[in-house]
């Protein structure tokens, strides 16, 4: 019988999505820091930060906090408290 | 002319040098090196997930930096 804990298929996709969206606002971040005036670079910069909350948002609906420290809300009772760790996905 | 993104040069080989030579050494030339100044409204990946998987947002940036066994060096 297996003891490890495993995490569903849609963890990993949804984890990635939210990987290949902030990836993006990588990308704009830097290249806006170059070009402040790009108005629709901003506009795509402010698209893809309102779909990562939004994706985000999603995640910790599913599977509890993304991040701690006053970054993720908690639900009861304190659920930052279990496998996997960041560190461990 | 169609970007490289390596390019070799071919180190001098002394006679007295006591390790074995290399003869062919590769190094990485990125597109960024030859962009200068990024102009606005590049063409982008159309996807985030392939922008990742690439590497960058903007597919004239590309660079698929292979790793150094596949580079071609000969020693």
């Amino acid at each position: 019988m297996s003891h490890t804990k495993t995490m569903p298929p849609e963890y990993y996709e949804l984890l990635e999505q939210i990987q290949a969206i902030d990836f993006v606002l990588v990308e704009l971040n830097l290249y806006l820091d170059t070009h402040p005036k790009d108005y629709d670079a901003i506009q795509q910069y402010n698209h893809f930060t309102y779909e990562s909350k939004k994706l985000k948002k999603e995640f910790e609906k599913k599977f509890g906090p993304l991040m701690h420290f006053g970054r993720s809300y908690s639900s009861y009772p304190w659920n930052w408290d279990d496998t996997p760790w960041p560190w461990q996905v | 002319m169609e970007h490289t993104y390596t390019k070799y040069y071919y180190p001098y080989i002394s006679p007295l040098d006591p390790c074995k030579p290399i003869i062919k050494k590769s190094y990485s030339t990125p597109p960024n090196l030859y962009l200068g100044f990024q102009p606005p409204n590049l063409p982008q990946y159309n996807t985030a997930k392939e922008a990742l998987y690439k590497g960058t947002l903007w597919p004239a940036l590309y660079d698929n930096y292979k790793k150094y066994s596949l580079r071609g060096d000969e020693s």
